[in-house]
C-alpha cells in the first residue's frame, strides 16, 4: 500500500530519481574528512535560516524595541538563550568553516579549470556571509554593537565617489535611528538570505558539475559513493560543529550589552573577533596616516582581487605555489594581528574596565527591565534614571579627581596620570587629596572617623598648600586621637559599638532598625554625655561641638556651633550627603575650614541626586559589583 | 557535499552496485549517518519550536496595579443613573505587554448598571468573535456593529448569532461607595464561558 503511494508520488513528482542523483555520486579515491567543509557550512547556514526565524518571531526592529525585545528573548523567554545562543555562536562558526573551506579550496586547487566560475561563486557567498555577520551584529542595538557598526558604516562613507550615498542609504538617514534598524533588518533577514539561497544552489549545482577536486595521489584508489560514507563523515563533522556552538551556548552564552546610547561614548568598541585584524590594521599609524580609504577599502579590496584571481594565477605550477604561500601569508598575517590586538587589550586597564563596565551595564538593564518593567521610553531610561549606573560615572568625572572609591574612580577605572617619557606612555598613579569614599556612612566608616580620624583622612596631606592640615590637625582629629584608647579599649567595646549603631541610625539608610533598639539609646547617652557605660570619659562629648536633632523629637539635642563642625543631624544619609555636596561651605557642613567645590554650580539638581542615592545605596536592589577587576 | 545530509535509505539499490555490494559495514555506516544527520537537523527545530510556545509554557500577567483577588476601581456609585442605563467606564492599569510595562493606560471597558442600589458589570467585548459592543438608548439594548449579536440590557441574547449571553464580571462596593471590577476577558465564539 505504502509501495504504491511512493510509486504513484514518484509517477508525478520523481522523487526516487531526485534522491538517487542526490545520494549516489561516486567519490573518487573514497570518501575523505577534507570534503566536509562545504557540508558543515550547508548545515550552519539551514541552522541560522531556522534559529534566524524563530528569533524573528520575536524580535521588534525599532530604537526603542530592539535592545528590548532581544533582552526579553535573552532573559524573559522560554529557551530564547538557546535559540539566540545558537544564531549568535553558529554565525561565528561559519567565519572560521568559510576559512577552512577555502583554505582546503586552495591547498586542492580545486579553483583551477574547469571550476573557475564556482570558486568565483563561492567568492560572492563569502561576501554574502560577511554582509549577513555585519548587519546582524546592529540588530540587538547594544552599545557594542551599535559602535561597531557605526565604523563599518563610516568607513562605507569614505569609499571613493558614492561613500556617502552608500552610507546615508544603508542608514536610512544622516545617522543612525529606526530605520537604520528596519532596513538592516530587511537585508539580514530578506535580502542577504535569498541571495545566499540562489548563489549556494548554483555553487551546488555546479560543483556536482565538476564532481570532487580529488588530490592526486588518492586518484587510483577505488570510488566510494556519497553516501553512505562521506554522508557519515559530513554528518559527523556536523555534529562536532554543532557540540561545538552549544558548548559555547552553555558556558559562555550570547552577550548582550547596554542598550545603546549615542550620548555616552563606549570605550571598550571593538568589531567581532574575526574582523580585529582589520581594526588593528587601520590603527597603525602609518597605515592611518595613508588615509582611510586606503587600509579600510584599498588594501581589503587588493587582497580580494588577487583571491578572486587565483584561478588565473593557479595555471602555472609557481602560480599555485604562490596562490598557497598567499593564503597561508594572509592568516599568518591576520593571525598575528589578532594577537596583537588581544594582547593589548589585555594589557589595558582603561580597556578591561571598559569591558567590565559594559558588561555590568548589560546585566543592570536586564535586572531592572525584570524588575520594574521598561517604560515606553525604552530601556535606556531606566539605565538613565538609575543611581547604580549613573552614580558611579558622576563619581568618576566630578570627584574622583581628589576623592577614590574604593581605591578606584568609582567606575572601576584606576586613577592615573598618564605621562610621556621617551615617546613612552607612562601611567602613574595619580595620588588621592581627599578621603576615600568607598564606604562612606557604613558603620566601619563611623568607627574610623571616631577612632582613627587622621588616618581615614590622610589622603588630604597631599592637598595643595597645606590645606588639609585643618583636618588633619583640627579639633576632630585632636579628639579623635585623644579618645582612641578609651574607645578601642576591651571594656568599651559595647560602648563604641553604640556609639557607632545611634549614629548610623541618623543616616536613615537600610537596615538602620528600629529607633527604640537599647543599643542606640546607650549610643544617644555616650553621644550627649561623653560618658561610656563602663564609666570612662571621653575628653569632649560630641553635642559639644556638632549640632544634632532626631528625626522623631521636636527638640534637638544639640544646636548648631556654625564653627565648621558638621550638622550630624541625619549624618550620611540622602538629605546630609545632598546638601554636603550642593554646598559643602555652608555653616551647616564644614563653614571656612571647608576646601571642596559646591557641586550645586557644577552639576544638575537630578545629577547629585543620582550621585547622593547611588552612595547611600538607595537603588533597586543588584548582584553585581563595581571595582571586581582590580 | 549535499545539501541535506540527512536524507533517508532509498528504497532503489545503488546503481552501481557491483562495485559497492551492500555489506553489514555499509549498513552500520548508513545508519550511523541517518542518526548523527537527525540530530544536527532536529536540534535547532525542537530548540526553535520550544522558543516559539513560549505563550502556551508561560502565563504572563497582561496588567499591573489590580488588587491581589484581580479588583480594580472604576465608578462611584454616584457617577450611576438610578433608572439602570448601562454607562461605559474604563478600566486604568499598568499595562504589561511583553516587555513593556506602560504606566496608567486604559487595559479594558465595561458597561455598568445600577439596579436597585445593586450594580451589575458587563464585559463589553462581544461573545461571538470579540467585537465592542454598543448600547443602543433607542432600542435600550446592546448590539454589537460587526455581526448584528443583539443583547437585552441584563445581558442576556436576543438573537442566536452569540453563542452565550454578555459576559458579567464580578463587582464589589467599598464603604466609599467606589465601585470595584474583576476585570477579566473570555473565550470567543463558544457557548461556555471560560477565562482566557
Amino acid at each position: 500500500m505504502l509501495h504504491k503511494l511512493h510509486d504513484w508520488l514518484d509517477d508525478r513528482i520523481g522523487h526516487r530519481r531526485l534522491l538517487h542523483d542526490a545520494l549516489f555520486e561516486p567519490i573518487p579515491g573514497g570518501a575523505r574528512w577534507r570534503y566536509v567543509w562545504g557540508s558543515t557550512l550547508v548545515f550552519v547556514f539551514v541552522t541560522q535560516m531556522i534559529t534566524g526565524f524563530f528569533l524573528w518571531t520575536a524580535y521588534s526592529p525599532s530604537t526603542l524595541t530592539a535592545w528590548e525585545s532581544v533582552y526579553y528573548i535573552q532573559h524573559e523567554m522560554s529557551y530564547g538563550w538557546l535559540v539566540r545562543g545558537i544564531h549568535h555562536f553558529a554565525a561565528q562558526a561559519m567565519m572560521i568553516l568559510l576559512g577552512l573551506h577555502f583554505l582546503q579550496v586552495v591547498i586542492d586547487g580545486a579553483y583551477r579549470a574547469p571550476r573557475e566560475v564556482n570558486f568565483w561563486m563561492g567568492l560572492v557567498l563569502l561576501q554574502i556571509v560577511l554582509g549577513l555577520s555585519l548587519t546582524g551584529y546592529l540588530l540587538p542595538w547594544d552599545q557594542k554593537g551599535y559602535y561597531a557598526t557605526q565604523v563599518a558604516t563610516n568607513i562605507a562613507g569614505v569609499t571613493p565617489v558614492v561613500g556617502q550615498q552608500v552610507q546615508q542609504l544603508a542608514q536610512g538617514g544622516a545617522g543612525y535611528g529606526h530605520q537604520t534598524l528596519t532596513r538592516f533588518f530587511a537585508l539580514h533577514a530578506g535580502l542577504l538570505p535569498a541571495l545566499l539561497i540562489g548563489a549556494l544552489a548554483a555553487h551546488i549545482a555546479v560543483f556536482r558539475r565538476h564532481g570532487i577536486t580529488v588530490p592526486e595521489k588518492h586518484r587510483d584508489k577505488p570510488a566510494d559513493m556519497f553516501w553512505p560514507d562521506q554522508v557519515l563523515k559530513d554528518a559527523i563533522a556536523c555534529l562536532a560543529v554543532l557540540a561545538t556552538i552549544l558548548f559555547f551556548v552553555v558556558y559562555k552564552g550570547a552577550e548582550l550589552n547596554g542598550p545603546a546610547n549615542p550620548a555616552e561614548a563606549y570605550s571598550a568598541a571593538r568589531p567581532e573577533w574575526y574582523f580585529l585584524f582589520l581594526f588593528r590594521f587601520l590603527k597603525f599609524e602609518a597605515i592611518d596616516k595613508l588615509g582611510l580609504a586606503f587600509g579600510a577599502i584599498y588594501v581589503p579590496g587588493a587582497i580580494m582581487t588577487v583571491i578572486a584571481l587565483m584561478p588565473i594565477i593557479g595555471r602555472w605550477k609557481m602560480g599555485h605555489r604562490f596562490n598557497i604561500a598567499f593564503t597561508f601569508g594572509l592568516l599568518l598575517g591576520a593571525g598575528y594581528l589578532t594577537v596583537l590586538a588581544l594582547r593589548e587589550d589585555a594589557a589595558d586597564v582603561d580597556y578591561q574596565a571598559a569591558v567590565a563596565e559594559a558588561h555590568r551595564d548589560g546585566e543592570r538593564a536586564a535586572e531592572l527591565a525584570h524588575q520594574q518593567g521598561i517604560p515606553a521610553q525604552g530601556a535606556l531610561a531606566l539605565l538613565n534614571q538609575d543611581p547604580f549606573t549613573q552614580g558611579p560615572r558622576l563619581f568618576a568625572r566630578a570627584c574622583s579627581s581628589c576623592h577614590r572609591y574604593n581605591g578606584h574612580d568609582g567606575t572601576g577605572r584606576l586613577v592615573v596620570i598618564t605621562e610621556m617619557v621617551d615617546h613612552q606612555k607612562i601611567m602613574k598613579d595619580s595620588p588621592p587629596t581627599a578621603a576615600d569614599l568607598g564606604h562612606f556612612g557604613s558603620r566601619e566608616w563611623t568607627r574610623e572617623v571616631l577612632v582613627n580620624y587622621h588616618e581615614l583622612f590622610v589622603p588630604l596631606k597631599n592637598a595643595p598648600e597645606g590645606a588639609g592640615n585643618r583636618f588633619l590637625e583640627g579639633d576632630m582629629a585632636t579628639w579623635s586621637k585623644d579618645s582612641h584608647d578609651v574607645l578601642v579599649d576591651k571594656k568599651n567595646e559595647e560602648g563604641l559599638k553604640a556609639l557607632v549603631e545611634f549614629l548610623y541610625q541618623q543616616s536613615g539608610r537600610e537596615g538602620t532598625g528600629m529607633v527604640e533598639n537599647p543599643l542606640v539609646k546607650t549610643g544617644q547617652e555616650i553621644f550627649t554625655s561623653g560618658k561610656l557605660p563602663s564609666g570612662d570619659m571621653l575628653s569632649m562629648a560630641c553635642t559639644d561641638c556638632h549640632g544634632m536633632k532626631l528625626a522623631y523629637q521636636e527638640e534637638p539635642l544639640s544646636e548648631e556651633q556654625g564653627a565648621g563642625a558638621p550638622t550630624l543631624t541625619g549624618y550620611a544619609g540622602y538629605n546630609w550627603l545632598k546638601g554636603f555636596i550642593n554646598n559643602p561651605g555652608h555653616a551647616s557642613y564644614y563653614g571656612e575650614n571647608n576646601q571642596m567645590p559646591a557641586f550645586e554650580t557644577r552639576l544638575t539638581a537630578e545629577q547629585i541626586d543620582l550621585l547622593a542615592r547611588w552612595m547611600v545605596g538607595d537603588y533597586e536592589p543588584t548582584k553585581l559589583v563595581i571595582g571586581k577587576a582590580h | 557535499m549535499v545539501p541535506e545530509p540527512t536524507a533517508e535509505t532509498p528504497d532503489t539499490p545503488p546503481a552501481t552496485s557491483e562495485s559497492v555490494p551492500p555489506t553489514r559495514r555499509s549498513f552500520i555506516t548508513g545508519v550511523s549517518a541517518v542518526i548523527a544527520g537527525t540530530i544536527v537537523a532536529v536540534t535547532p527545530v525542537i530548540a526553535g519550536l520550544a522558543f516559539f510556545l513560549d505563550p502556551l509554557l508561560r502565563r504572563r500577567p497582561t496588567m499591573q496595579g489590580a488588587t491581589e483577588d484581580g479588583f480594580l476601581p472604576v465608578a462611584t456609585l454616584a457617577e450611576l443613573p438610578d433608572d439602570g442605563t448601562p454607562l461605559r467606564f474604563g478600566l486604568s492599569a499598568d499595562k504589561v505587554d511583553a516587555w513593556n510595562l506602560f504606566k496608567n493606560q486604559t487595559i479594558g471597558t465595561v458597561y455598568l448598571r445600577k439596579i436597585n442600589g445593586q450594580v451589575i458589570a458587563f464585559n463589553d467585548t462581544c461573545p461571538h468573535l470579540g467585537c465592542k459592543v454598543d448600547y443602543k438608548p433607542s432600542e435600550h439594548i446592546f448590539f454589537c456593529p460587526c455581526h448584528a449579536s443583539a443583547f437585552k440590557l441584563d445581558g442576556e441574547r436576543k438573537n442566536e448569532i452569540p453563542p452565550r449571553g454578555m459576559d458579567t464580571l464580578e463587582t464589589r462596593v467599598d464603604d466609599k461607595n467606589r465601585i470595584w471590577v474583576k476585570y477579566e476577558n473570555f473565550q470567543r465564539g463558544v457557548a461556555e464561558k471560560k477565562v482566557v
